[in-house]
């Protein structure tokens, strides 16, 4: 048919068309192509149950094959029904129809609203089309068209396939297609109009019946009725009375600790725009017989508010500009900056550090004079204190990327301990104004193991989150680079003055957070370990005439603290973290002892050693009695000794570790030294029991240490009785094994007097170091799982307001892909992208159901029940492509719906003349200018189905189904016609 | 190293001292059995290439002391393991009672939560068992983990204790490929996937 004429070159060029050969060759790769997909022969199944097309899934294979040297691609497109496909193998009918036969005239799948337009138009549930494989190529000529017709007729033929194969010919925005279907002695050729304009005598059903008929060319008389389906569509763009509320935050405003209305630590959310543009309402007549209603060029009874159907969709905004996507992304693209902090904020950032550092020790050791004075409080004056002046220092006055207040702002926030009164770092991890944080222990709290990244209530998490708004408002990557730089310095402030950092869960470094988060823990470890140390010292110096001859401190260590020393060391205690080389566990007073115990002594020799084990009679670190164990010689009862912390590890250290430790192989040789690399801490705790343990033996050890290792026995003696004997395993008798080794080599000194294990100088010397050397992307990489963390838990908290089912379940699955992803070193971007635009389709689906709820109204209805109808109306709109409206145009929906259009339609009227000048030409205007004119635009498609059974060619031919579909919008007008003939009898 | 090697797994070993976790690593990697094998310091190391079911994997095995002390020690050599194997002695009940308090460690320390446990129930050639290997069954099957009973000296069930947990690891889906190949999440946006064929849903008609 193809019955538009424009001159539009060819594109489909072949040499030779009538080739036998190449026809030939053709045909049989299309028959080929069948074969393989098995599609040959009859095909059957039962008519299809309502709305199938929509709720099963819909699927397709493709293949390729070439006409000489013109490719085309060849697909089967076909309903992949879960629910019948065990039982689909019923009984084969050997004359049925073929299927596509039977669903030309199933009216339970009229009107899909998400389809292939093959299936709108003609019905099928299986079809397979052949259409051009590039892109630009298109058949155009006629002859060529009917070639390819043909063809396909042949390979139907040949083969005996009754699944309806169709040719795509002019070009592809076109949709023209033709096809055919053939089954045992039948035959259903499937022709299509496709016009610019309609001709005014289809615009209404009367005409297209008139079509219809003639068409079909029916010899009988009277006719059977023509079953008749419409659908009329109307478009809503103009939302009167409602504006989009939402407004991006103004960014120069910052009030109260807050910009443009936003708290730090919080994160914005929402659409600046309306992401709903057009609502399209389709009434639809499911159900007519030509007859019932009257539809021609003079009267129409298809009134849309009368339609038995309504239905709705709506039209969404492509990407609407939304407030937490545009944070995430923003932050995201950080991680791709080049620039070092230095080469952002000037050469220098850190480099005046030792200066700046001796004129606080130099302020510091003033302070130590009025001696029990600590430093107990931080202002934030002083916190503000040196990045600033540093870049004014090189950049000229004004250039700072951060002004003050909003500097002040942020580390008045991240460092609440600075304001408090009592802040000596100990309640530092009181939450001021944390918001709206999950309660510890919850689900969302515990959210940070997914992500790798931080406790919501953590500093890490704050940071990140301050990072992420300073990104976004206030001087992008150098308002990072500068908020960081002003963070590391205060992060070394508190190192140097014993503060703990605060917002820290206290203990090793949670290898379940980020890494810069087990940093900042690392930090605080330090800090401790330092702190206790100088408040050790301080404490013993100032506590010595009360004689209080010992203190336990909160980890339950002890404090030994009688002794004579010399004032003079009290100011030195300050510089213990510049020199770490002959640090001591806990060091305190005993510096003669500490003396006599220290490094040089080992060399001395065991003459010195045995000189020692006398003068160690009393027995020293004691931490509790074992049980009632007494020592296997003395029977003085069994001590635990106070022993060493491990030390605390991050998980980069660890890795280094545990690299250093496999790198020294599986041989012999190498165990070896893995053994004595980690006998460090087994040779600190042989000392610490000795001391505690006088005349201890190494069996003694064991029966505390590793207890399987002494084994008993019950034994008769030569008198007679039971007695238990005990010995070492064979394990630990092996002669000169590391144990025993370790235990000759083991001096009795208690822990506080050993040298470290743990050397915190230099551990917080290199967590300052990494910090420093961190680029602003570097930063944004370690952060990154903390700011998609808290996005997730602001679209969660934005999602509990308006409960929706869908963007619940989206939700768990961003959690669970995160997990997947984020916990693996080094992810992707690729990935990271996939989860950014997770987060932003959920907030754009939360923003459609705010637009669509306000739309609605839903906040005014106020009668209970139709509020919840209301609100899955809308909801539906989420999840659904098409939401049907119950009670049509009469119910609660249907009437807001009416409202909506007879609102902008009243606008419309009142619009310049010019629109309704062209306009009022229509036929359809005209029409309906009786009826609902005012309350409804003219439908912007009306859609027709006309379907029947009929003899066809001859009267005596067996009654087939024919149908066909009809399409008009303002500028394309369709007929699809679907036109079956008995092909034995005529 | 190997060109056809598949991947590279990090295994645990653990559970209390002495049950011969040490034993059952070294049978299975030099297949030899030494009494005179010293108490383990900290942790231990060794490697062994295996193929399971054609794939072969390397199996870089970590093994700890088990005492309580290095005890604090050993959670950080559990990141990043993707199969774990908890050893008792079938001769000493007190091991068997200690399996919970390792479970709980390891389920703190643990960095992945797909983790594969197998329980190991050790010196099944000893006369004077304690622990009835029902017992051990119940608790594996409690806990979702793989079980065998195995002898270090007589040879018994070790080789199969690894393959079997190689197996299973590499069965795991994300566990052991370096970088998941997880498919991404379905988004309901059921439009998007319809825009690229030939008719999206709106295209028919408006
Ligand atoms: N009879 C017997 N003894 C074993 C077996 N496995 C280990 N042992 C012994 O048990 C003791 C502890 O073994 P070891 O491997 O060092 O234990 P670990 O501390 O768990 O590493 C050693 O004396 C071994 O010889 C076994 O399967 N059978
Ligand atoms: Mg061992």
């Amino acid at each position: 048919m193809a019955a538009d004429s424009e001159p539009e070159s060819e594109v489909f060029e072949i040499t030779d068309f009538t080739t036998a050969s190449e026809w030939e060759r053709f045909i049989s790769r299309v028959e080929e192509v069948l074969n393989d997909w098995k599609l040959i022969g009859i095909s059957s199944g039962k008519p299809l149950g309502k709305g199938v097309y929509t709720t099963e899934t819909w699927e397709e294979k493709s293949d390729e094959i070439s006409f000489a040297d013109f490719r085309f691609s060849v697909t089967h497109h076909y309903l992949v029904q879960e629910s019948s496909e065990k039982d689909s193998k019923e009984e084969i009918v050997e004359d049925a129809l073929p299927v596509a036969m039977q669903d030309l005239l199933c009216m339970n799948n009229d009107f899909p609203p998400r389809a292939h337009c093959l299936v709108r138009w003609y019905g099928l549930r299986e079809f397979v089309v052949i259409a051009p494989a590039a892109n630009n190529d298109a058949v155009l000529s006629e002859s060529k068209c009917n070639l390819l017709l043909s063809s396909v007729s042949i390979a139907l033929g040949n083969t005996g396939c009754q699944v309806p194969l169709f040719v795509q010919i002019h070009h592809q925005w076109r949709k023209m297609y033709v096809g055919e279907c053939q089954g045992p002695g039948v035959r259903t050729d499937f022709e299509m109009v496709h016009l610019r304009k309609v001709p005014s005598q289809y615009t209404h059903v009367s005409g297209l019946l008139d079509i219809f008929k003639s068409k079909i060319g029916c010899p009988l008389t009277p006719l059977p009725p023509i079953n008749i389906s419409i659908r009329l569509t109307y478009v809503l763009q103009d939302w009167q009375q409602y504006f989009w509320p939402q407004q991006p935050p103004d960014i120069d405003a910052l009030v109260g600790g807050e910009v443009g209305g936003l708290e730090f630590g919080k994160l914005p959310f929402g659409a600046c725009e309306d992401p709903i543009s057009e609502l399209h309402l389709a009434t639809t007549w499911p159900h007519l017989t030509e007859g019932i209603i009257v539809d021609n060029d003079v009267y129409s009874d298809l009134d849309p508010l009368q339609a038995p159907q309504w239905s709705v969709r709506v039209r969404k905004a492509d990407n609407p500009q939304c407030l937490l996507s545009d944070f995430v992304t923003e932050f995201f693209k950080l991680c791709r900056r080049k620039e070092s902090t230095d080469e952002i904020l000037g050469k220098s950032a850190f480099e005046e550090e030792g200066k700046e550092v001796a004129d606080i020790s130099h302020a510091l050791s003033k302070l130590t004079e009025p001696a029990p004075v600590p430093i107990h409080k931080l202002s934030v004056t002083n916190m503000v204190h040196t990045a600033k002046k540093k870049i004014r220092k090189h950049r000229g006055v004004d250039e700072s990327p951060l002004n003050n207040e909003v500097l002040n702002t942020i580390l008045l926030y991240l460092f609440p301990d600075a304001a408090d009164k009592s802040a000596d770092g100990s309640e530092a991890r009181t939450s001021t104004s944390t918001g709206s944080l999950p309660p510890p222990d919850s689900e969302d709290y515990n959210i940070y193991i997914q992500f790798k990244s931080a406790p919501s209530d953590s500093l890490t998490y704050k940071l990140a989150l301050c990072l992420c708004m300073i990104n976004f408002y206030h001087g992008g990557v150098k308002g990072v680079a500068h908020l960081w730089q002003e963070f590391v310095l205060e992060m070394r402030y508190r190192w140097e003055n014993n503060f703990f950092v605060p917002g820290l869960a206290s203990g090793a470094p949670d290898l379940r957070c980020c890494l810069l988060h087990q940093k900042l823990q690392m930090l605080n470890c330090c800090i401790e370990r330092k702190k206790a140390r100088d408040e050790g010292k301080k404490a013993n110096s100032f506590d010595r005439s009360s004689g209080d001859p010992g203190k336990t401190d909160l980890l339950g260590r002890e404090f030994h603290k009688d002794s004579d020393k010399e004032k003079g060391e009290v100011g030195k205690s300050w510089d213990s973290w510049s020199d770490s080389e002959e640090e001591f566990f806990e060091c305190l007073s005993d510096t003669e002892e500490l003396k006599a115990n220290g490094q040089e002594n080992v060399k001395k020799g065991v003459a010195k050693e045995s000189s020692k084990e006398t003068l160690a009679l009393k027995p020293e670190g004691r931490l509790h009695q074992h049980g009632n164990l007494t020592l296997l010689h003395s029977g003085e009862p069994l001590y635990v000794p106070v022993t060493q912390e491990p030390a605390p590890m991050t998980e980069d250290l660890l890795e280094e570790q545990s690299e250093v430790l496999a790198k020294l192989g599986t041989s012999a040789e190498g165990a070896h030294l893995r053994a004595r690399m980690q006998s460090a801490c087994l040779l600190s705790d042989m000392e610490s029991f000795k001391a505690a343990n006088p005349g201890c033996c190494l069996e003694d050890f064991v029966r505390w240490y590793s207890p399987r290792d002494y084994i008993e026995e019950e034994m008769v003696d030569e008198k007679g009785n039971v007695v238990i004997k005990g010995e070492l395993s064979a394990r630990m008798k092996i002669p000169s094994n590391m144990w025993v080794e370790a235990w000759e080599t083991a001096k009795p000194i208690p822990a506080r007097r050993q040298r470290r294990l743990f050397d915190d100088t230099r551990e917080a010397e290199k967590v300052l170091h990494y910090f420093a050397g961190q680029k602003p992307a570097d930063l944004a990489r370690h952060l990154l799982p903390c700011v998609l963390h808290a996005a997730v838990l602001k679209v969660k908290e934005e999602e509990s307001l308006e409960d929706i089912t869908s963007v619940k379940r989206i939700i768990k699955q961003i959690i669970t892909h995160s997990s997947k992803v984020l916990r693996f070193p080094n992810p992707e971007d690729k990935k990271l992208e996939e989860i950014i635009a997770q987060i932003m389709s959920v907030e754009a689906t939360i923003a459609r159901a705010r637009s669509l709820k306000a739309k609605f109204g839903i906040e005014k209805c106020d009668e209970e029940e139709e509020r919840k109808d209301l609100e899955n109306f809308v909801n539906s709109f989420l999840e659904q492509p098409e939401v049907p409206v119950i009670g049509a145009g009469r119910g609660p929906a249907g009437t807001i719906i009416h409202k909506l259009f007879m609102n902008a339609q009243r606008v419309a009227t009142m619009l310049p003349f010019d629109e309704e000048l062209k306009r009022s030409g229509s036929s359809d205007e005209k029409r309906l200018s009786s009826g609902s004119v005012a309350d409804f635009p003219s439908p912007a498609g009306r859609e027709v189905i006309l379907r029947m059974t009929i003899p066809r060619p001859a009267p005596y031919s067996k009654p087939l189904p024919q149908r066909m579909y009809s399409v008009f919008t303002k500028d394309d007008f369709r007929l699809a016609g679907a036109f079956s003939s008995d092909t034995t009898f005529f | 190293m190997d060109e056809d090697i598949l991947t590279t797994l990090k295994i645990l070993i653990i559970g209390e001292s002495g049950v011969g976790k040490s034993s059952l690593l070294l049978r299975f990697t030099d297949d030899t059995f030494d009494p005179e094998l010293a108490a383990t310091i900290g942790v231990d190391f060794k490697v062994k290439t295996i193929s399971v079911d054609g794939n072969k994997a390397k199996l870089a095995i970590w093994d700890t002391a088990g005492q309580e002390r290095f005890r604090t020690l050993t959670p950080s050599y559990y990141r990043g393991a993707q199969g774990v194997i908890l050893v008792y002695d079938v001769t000493r009940r007190d091991t068997f009672a200690k399996l919970d308090n390792w479970l709980t460690e390891l389920e703190t320390y643990c960095t992945r939560n797909d983790i594969v446990k197998m329980l190991v129930g050790n010196k099944i050639d000893k006369e004077n068992r304690e622990v009835d290997r029902n017992e051990g069954l119940k608790f594996a099957r409690k806990h979702s983990m793989l079980f065998i009973e195995a002898s270090a000296k007589t040879c018994d069930g070790v080789q199969c204790a690894f393959e079997e947990l190689v197996e299973k690891i590499i069965q795991t889906p994300g566990l052991w490929e370096s970088e998941s190949q997880n498919r991404g999440v379905k988004l309901s946006n059921h439009e998007e996937g319809y825009r690229g064929g030939a008719c999206g849903g709106y295209c028919s008609m408006l």
